[in-house]
């Protein structure tokens, strides 16, 4: 049992048929999964799971939504983009998590690996997406 | 003649932050913020990173002052919230803080 962050395949042909939309506002409902060292998630994961998912004061099974920015491009690059999401006054144990639409049948998107156990007690637990660019962005198709 | 062009899905790094008893300051909030709005790339020309690192102490310094001015308003918007349902004490408490 472990995490391994990945893009998951299962997205990777999902795109293809146009199951996924990041659209702001008009696009889908994505949602981020807080999940405990005893869950399997990576490359082969293809939807949301429950099995594994961190238990705690104010987090809610299925994680809390996310919010989009419409994907953009940077040179051949494109790439697409969330607000970073704080779990307020939460005391909660988590080494990774999932991001799934919420929208179509809860599909996996990726799955992300925190290093480590992180913890918040009674306060914020925020998880930082990276800089929205070509180099650095949560998903990019270089 | 057959071509084929490599083409990749790249997932980025994610980083977390938490705290204990307490949330994040509003130093934690400027510096996301900042990283948001202008990021330096390790590539470019020492000059110019000279100038965005100016740029972004700029943009700091004036997200971190509007945060604090954020949080003071609503201090007083909900001090005189409990006030108005008689809990002078809580309202004392806010506006000290």
């Amino acid at each position: 049992m472990a995490i391994t962050s990945a893009i998951c395949t299962s997205f990777k042909q999902e795109l293809l048929v146009g199951t996924h939309n990041f659209t702001n506002s008009s696009g889908n409902s994505f949602k981020l999964a807080l999940y405990t060292s005893s869950a399997t998630l990576g490359a082969g994961t293809t939807a949301y799971v429950t099995t594994g998912q961190a238990t705690g004061t104010n987090y809610t099974a299925g994680g809390s939504a996310l919010t989009n920015v419409t994907p953009t491009t940077s040179s051949t690059t494109a790439y697409c983009d969330f607000a970073d999401l704080t779990f307020s006054n939460a005391t909660v144990t988590a080494r990774g998590c999932l991001i799934y639409n919420d929208t179509n049948s809860d599909k996996a998107v990726c799955a992300i690996d925190f290093g480590g156990d992180k913890t918040s007690t009674a306060g914020d637990f925020t998880v930082v997406f990276p800089t929205a660019d070509a180099s650095n962005a949560i998903i990019r198709l270089a | 003649m057959n071509m084929s062009v490599e083409s990749d899905f790249v997932l980025g790094t994610v980083s977390v932050s938490t705290t204990e008893y307490k949330g994040h300051d509003p130093e934690f909030w400027a510096t996301q913020a900042t990283k948001k709005i202008c990021d330096i790339s390790e590539d470019a020309p020492e000059h110019i990173k000279q100038q965005a690192r100016a740029f972004q102490n700029q943009v700091y310094t004036v997200i971190l002052y509007t945060i604090k001015n954020a949080i003071k308003s609503q201090n007083t918007t909900n001090a005189n919230l409990l006030e108005k349902q008689g809990h002078e004490d809580m309202a004392k408490i806010l506006r000290e803080l």
